[in-house]
């Protein structure tokens, strides 16, 4: 028996004298044959129809309901009505009387309604009473088995339609209105069957049998729970639940039933029982109850006994105030008192019940806190037992409330592992989990060796992202890289899905094959980072691949999703090649390749590029075996060299090219760079004597030194083909006089090689045979000079000392015979007055040699001028190349000339016999007192000697030979050698004569501060002593 | 909650089969390892589908002990299927199945389709009873047969639904009378007016539209 019930516990205190004793003192006289509770009082009725209204301070209000007996009474529970039945005349005549509570008349309740209940014509003891709580309507069972069903307003009794259903022959013992959303439902109970009727619809009341057992009075609920409504019957062997549908569960419960009723949740068994209840052995009250009634109280929902009890026969169990009431039959008032949930919980735990505490805290609606707790404590019990997986199954049920972090380390053990596992696992469903949560878990995984519940992990979480991917994919790595490889995969993690594959798989074309298919920023991006990786492992394919990526990439995936949406309008984006040359770094074949492709292309590349390719290019020519290939290599870079649009960088070129020996690349780059020097000294380094001599004839005429170069190359070679080679070296340097024989002999005779004297003997003696005629040409030329110094001395002689004859016989300017009045010239040029008169600006010139004399003049001057300029001199001196040149030129400009002149006694001499002509001079014009004997009074002197003379063509004077010698020194320097045979005309006499002056100036300027001329020149010496100078008195 | 037809098993068995468990994986879709003992008869419901059509099962799950055997008794009438469990790891669970067989014969109107389920067929490695045994025992006594498992869900589903359509199939063939509920099947509120003889119903419907207007 003790197994075939529910679990027991007892959730209630009984309360005896609730009332303190006024129930019992009420009813000392009579007994209490109905009861009932409603609208916040207790309604009890006595045997002789006195009707007893209970509030909850147990204050009574008596009234005399009927004359003779109450027999049924239900007070409704939430309006004041109160229905009874019972009789006010003897026999049969039950009467229902409707009293409203809540009015008072003359001390009792306002009766709204009497109504005989009566069955048909015949009167029956009416056994059943239920009264729908809408108060439309009321149903009376009778004992013959009728029920009258009355519809309308319950208190009115107009209005009021009564409808028998007659059917049965057992007595009514039960009666309960069930309402559903669409219907309403009579349950009745008889002692022989149970049935229910549908009335929802007036007069189509339809019946359904149930069952055909029957049960006592008061047997019969209707438990109104939650879930589903049932009607419970009481039988001797179990309580059985009906539904509209028949007969539901049903729970065995033994004993003879004596009373149901329901509260909240439970239902309330009062049963009999032959045990005798506790209080009378307690109490050893001496009555004559040797048979008490036990009390069970079922919680249904939970299927537990909550209270069992054995007490004094029950009269009623009330049901009020919140609470539940039990009146025996010594009218004692019982108050059945729940337990608070805490103290039924705490009950529970102590006996370690944790799950029924869990099910009733759920059925009571307890806060999810108050849940948490439970679960952990009954995790805590569980752990405590040893049963982990049980105790995990609750802490899973605290996630969300509870720190995991508790129940983690608890299990932290290696041999809890897997429960930590699965616990972690809830935490990740339930979006709980922290990173290292996370870590955790997986390390838990890859510690328990279940890589497939990894893999589940891991790619059944896809629905919601409910842990860190990066956390996961770093832990996953540690134990099974696939895992993590599949996890990176998923959540586009390429930067760890890149890496997985390289550093844990060194499968470089898969990862060729993922990064093709990214887009294009990310394809770059791993590019940069991991293409040296992968170049250095996968050369091939990288090379392809960056191809594809620096020309025209289109991801594989992009590339279709680009077609559908953007309808063709493609757009393909280039990576700049530069940032993936050194990825090649150590792989010049791809890298070549690579750069090909590119400039196969078109791509524009920037100067480092090519540089780099051309480096690599070399790289790669130098790797070869074969000369074939390497001629064919070279030719491409001489192809790439050549190429106008390839802006390599020239000298980096260079010197890759003779790093790597590409000596064809760097003759061509020393052309290109005029570096020909170079190119000769290449081809002398490498002895190749026709190259040079290629190279000389090529280049000679750019670059003269060409050829001592490779004079001096010849000489320090003396080999058999730098013989070869000498004579013509030196034949061009000779003709291009590049250096001097004498040079040119120095260098032969210092060199350590045998060349013999027949090597060079034509050339010596070609030179000499120059050599020789320059000497002649100078000795004429110098022979030459000599006699014109001579001639020029002559004339100037006779132009001082001896008679000039002018012979002029036509005008110089009208070519008539010249006629009185004329002038005539020392340059032999004869007027007529008048014409000289209209063609001269000035009279003291010869207009005809005044052009000439002007130039020379402003020569001159030009000359006084730079005179000057020492430190133009000096500043140019110091750009200059060649100073000495410069030096030269100067010095010919007579810069220098002080020096010279003031040695040059025979000008001073020549001035002297001036001043004398100009004493003679017939027409001496007014000359500026600055320049008394200024050149154009002086030439017109002369001129007038000149005119003078009759017939002196040619007359070369002495101040004029030594013009020559100072022409000559100009010449020197500023004009060519050629100067020195121009022969000397009657012009550049002249123009001698024109420069004459210039050395009476300069006597001039100096004479005054000498002593000699003091007295002469000097006009201002007598008015200086006599009349101005004040001071000196 | 309208339905065609309902129909009311009874599960039944030694105690300890599983009879509870088949119940609630049926309706509930759990599994409980702990379960409290049956104390007289538990219920559940669901509603099915078949041949398009709602049918509502309301099962009885009967308490296996012996000592609840007069209560459950009185379930068989009333039960238009029948589920009779042992348990394939517990032998003389097997064995009674005759004495099951017998009182449910004699209980029950002679209609009554039975299903024999050999539950817990998860736990392989403990199996007593095999498979052929239970089919050979099904074939004697014309049942269906059916091993299912309680925990892992296989076959549950399909033994309720299989017996449904069997007494479906019945019902087709006329061999249940519907009108009489004492044999376990009701006529749904909407399907009652195919059938004419029923008193009332055709009214009963009508009014039903009413009402929810």
């Amino acid at each position: 028996m003790a197994f075939l019930e529910w679990r027991k516990f007892n959730f209630f205190d009984l309360k005896p004298n609730v009332d303190k004793e006024r129930v019992a003192e009420l009813f000392k006289d009579y007994d209490v044959v109905v009861a009932t509770s409603g609208n916040n009082h207790i309604v009890l009725g006595d045997s002789v129809g006195q009707i007893y209204l209970i509030s909850r301070a147990w204050e009574v209000t008596m009234f005399r309901g009927y004359e003779l007996r109450i027999t049924l009474a239900q007070q409704l529970r939430n309006s004041p009505l109160l229905i009874t039945i019972g009789e006010d005349e003897p026999g049969v005549n039950p009467l229902i009387k409707v009293w409203d509570t809540s009015r008072d008349k003359n001390g009792m309740p306002h009766c709204c309604r009497i109504t005989r209940a009566i069955p048909g014509n015949r009167p029956v003891v009416a056994t059943a009473l239920c009264v729908h709580e809408g108060l439309q309507l009321m149903t009376v069972g009778f004992s013959d088995g009728s029920l009258v069903l009355y519809r309308g307003e319950v208190t009115r009794d107009r209005g009021s339609k009564q409808k028998l259903l007659r059917d049965a022959s057992s007595t009514v013992t039960g009666l309960a209105f069930k309402t559903t959303a669409a219907a309403v439902l009579l349950f009745v109970a008889t002692d022989s069957s149970v049935f229910v009727y549908n009335v929802t619809h007036k007069d189509r009341e339809q019946r359904s049998n149930l069952d055909t057992i029957g049960c006592a009075k008061k047997c019969s609920i209707l438990a109104e729970s939650i879930q589903e409504s049932h009607f419970m019957v009481g039988r001797n062997d179990a309580i059985y639940c009906y539904t509209t549908d028949g007969r539901g569960p049903c729970f065995a419960v033994d004993g003879e039933k004596v009373m149901l009723e329901w509260f909240r949740s439970y239902l309330i068994i009062i049963s009999t029982t032959n045990r005798p209840t506790t209080q009378n052995v307690l109490t050893n009250v001496t009555q004559n109850t040797i048979r008490g009634h036990s009390i069970t109280i079922l919680d249904i929902q939970n299927k537990f006994i909550v209270f069992s009890a054995i007490v004094d026969k029950v009269k009623a169990v009330l049901i009020e105030w919140g609470g539940l009431y039990l009146l025996d039959y010594n009218n004692n008032m019982y108050h059945l008192d729940e337990k608070d949930l805490q103290s039924k919980l705490s009950l529970l735990f102590k006996k370690n019940l944790y799950d029924v505490s869990i099910r009733i805290a759920k059925s009571q609606q307890y806060d999810a806190d108050g849940l948490v707790d439970i679960f952990r404590q009954y995790g805590d019990h569980l752990y405590a037992k040893g049963d982990y997986w049980g105790a995990i199954e609750q802490y899973t049920k605290t996630i969300g409330r509870l720190e995991p972090s508790y129940i983690i380390r608890k299990f932290l053990d290696s041999q809890h592992i897997e429960k930590l596992t699965s616990y972690l696992q809830a935490v990740h469903k339930q979006a709980q989990a922290t990173e290292d949560h996370t870590t955790l878990l997986l390390n838990c995984f890859t510690k328990l060796n279940k890589p497939e519940n990894l893999k589940e992990f891991i790619l059944l979480k896809d629905r919601d992202l409910d842990f860190d991917v990066e956390i996961a994919i770093k832990v996953c790595r540690q134990a099974s890289p696939h895992e993590a490889l599949m996890l990176a995969k998923k959540h586009n993690k390429h930067d760890w899905y890149i890496k997985i594959l390289i550093k844990d798989y060194e499968k470089y074309k898969e990862v060729l094959d993922y990064i093709s298919e990214l887009g294009f920023e990310d394809a770059e991006m791993y590019m940069k980072k991991y293409g040296h990786i992968l170049i250095k492992n996968a050369p091939y394919e990288s090379t392809q691949f960056l191809k594809r990526l620096c020309t025209d990439y289109g991801s594989n995936k992009s590339i279709l999703s680009e077609n559908f949406s953007n309808g063709g309008l493609e757009l393909t984006q280039k990576a700049d090649p530069e940032d993936f040359i050194h990825l090649f770094l150590s792989n010049s074949e791809c890298l070549v390749e690579f750069l090909e492709h590119l400039i196969a292309k078109g791509c524009i590349l920037s100067t480092p590029v090519y540089d780099t390719l051309l480096e690599h290019y070399l790289h790669v020519r130098s790797a070869l075996d074969t000369v074939a290939e390497k001629n064919k290599l070279g030719q491409k870079v001489l192809k790439l060299l050549q190429n106008s649009d390839v802006k390599y960088d020239k000298a980096q070129a260079l010197v890759v090219c003779h790093m790597h020996g590409f000596s064809e690349g760097v003759l061509y780059l020393y052309e290109e760079e005029k570096l020909y020097q170079q190119i000769l000294r290449y081809h002398i380094s490498r002895d190749d004597m026709s190259s040079v001599l290629a190279c000389c004839r090529r280049f000679g005429h750019q670059e003269p030194t060409l050829w001592v170069q490779a004079l001096w190359s010849c000489i320090r070679e003396s080999k058999g083909a730098s013989m070869d080679l000498l004579p013509e070296v030196l034949n061009i340097i000779a003709k291009e006089r590049l250096l001097t024989p004498q040079l040119v002999i120095e260098a032969i005779g210092t060199a350590k090689s045998d060349i013999t004297l027949g090597h060079i003997r034509s050339y010596i003696v070609n030179e000499l045979i120059k050599e020789n005629e320059i000497t002649k040409n100078d000795t004429e030329l110098t022979n030459k000079y000599r006699s014109d110094t001579d001639k020029l001395k002559q004339q100037l002689e006779t132009l001082r000392n001896g008679v000039n004859v002018i012979q002029g016989s036509r005008c110089a300017a009208c070519h008539h015979q010249l006629e009185l009045p004329s002038l005539h010239f020392l340059c032999q040029h004869s007027y007529h007055q008048h014409c000289f008169q209209s063609f001269a600006d000035n009279e003291n010139e010869c207009p005809a040699c005044v052009p000439q004399n002007k130039n020379l003049l402003e020569l001159l001057k030009a000359q006084e001028y730079n005179k000057d300029l020492h430190e133009t001199f000096h500043s140019q001196l110091e750009k200059v190349n060649d100073g000495f040149s410069l030096a030269a030129e100067y010095f010919g400009r007579g810069v220098f000339k002080k020096v010279t002149v003031i040695t040059d006694s025979p000008t001073s001499n020549g001035s002297s016999k001036y001043d004398q002509l100009e004493m003679k001079k017939p027409q001496t014009k007014p000359t500026k007192p600055e320049y008394p004997t200024y050149g154009p009074g002086a030439e017109a002197r002369l001129r007038q000697a000149e005119n003078a003379r009759t017939g002196g063509t040619s007359l070369i004077t002495v101040p004029e030979g030594r013009m020559r010698m100072h022409e000559h020194q100009q010449s020197a320097t500023i004009e060519s050698n050629k100067k020195f045979n121009v022969d000397i005309t009657e012009k550049a006499f002249k123009h001698e004569v024109g420069k004459n002056p210039f050395e009476p100036e300069y006597d001039e300027s100096l004479n005054p501060f000498a002593e000699d001329d003091l007295d002469d020149t000097n006009p201002f010496e007598d008015d200086y002593d006599k009349n101005l100078n004040p001071f000196s008195s | 909650m309208s339905y065609a037809y309902l129909f009311k098993y009874i599960i039944i068995g030694d105690t300890g089969v599983g009879k509870s468990c088949l119940l609630l994986q049926f309706t509930d879709k759990r599994f409980q390892p702990v379960h409290d003992l049956t104390i007289g008869v538990e219920f559940g419901a669901r509603m099915i589908t078949i041949d398009g059509k709602q049918i509502k099962l309301q099962i009885w799950d009967t308490a296996g002990q012996e000592a609840f055997r007069s209560i459950t008794r009185s379930y068989y009438r009333g039960a238009a299927g029948a589920l009779l469990v042992y348990d394939i790891t517990r032998r003389e669970t097997f064995n009674h199945l005759t004495t099951w067989l017998e009182d449910a014969r004699q209980h029950s109107n002679s209609n009554m389709v039975i299903m024999l389920i050999g539950n817990k067929s998860d736990l392989e490695s403990r199996r007593e009873v095999k498979k052929e045994e239970g089919e050979a025992f099904a074939r004697e006594h014309g049942l269906v047969f059916m091993e299912t498992s309680a925990k892992t869900a296989a076959n549950v589903e399909e033994a309720f639904i299989n017996t449904a359509k069997e007494i479906y199939e019945k019902i087709q063939e006329g061999v249940f009378d519907i009108n009489n509920e004492a044999n376990g099947i009701k006529i749904g509120p909407q399907h009652s007016p195919t059938n004419p003889s029923l008193p009332g119903a055709g009214g009963q419907g009508g009014s039903q539209g009413g009402g929810c207007c």
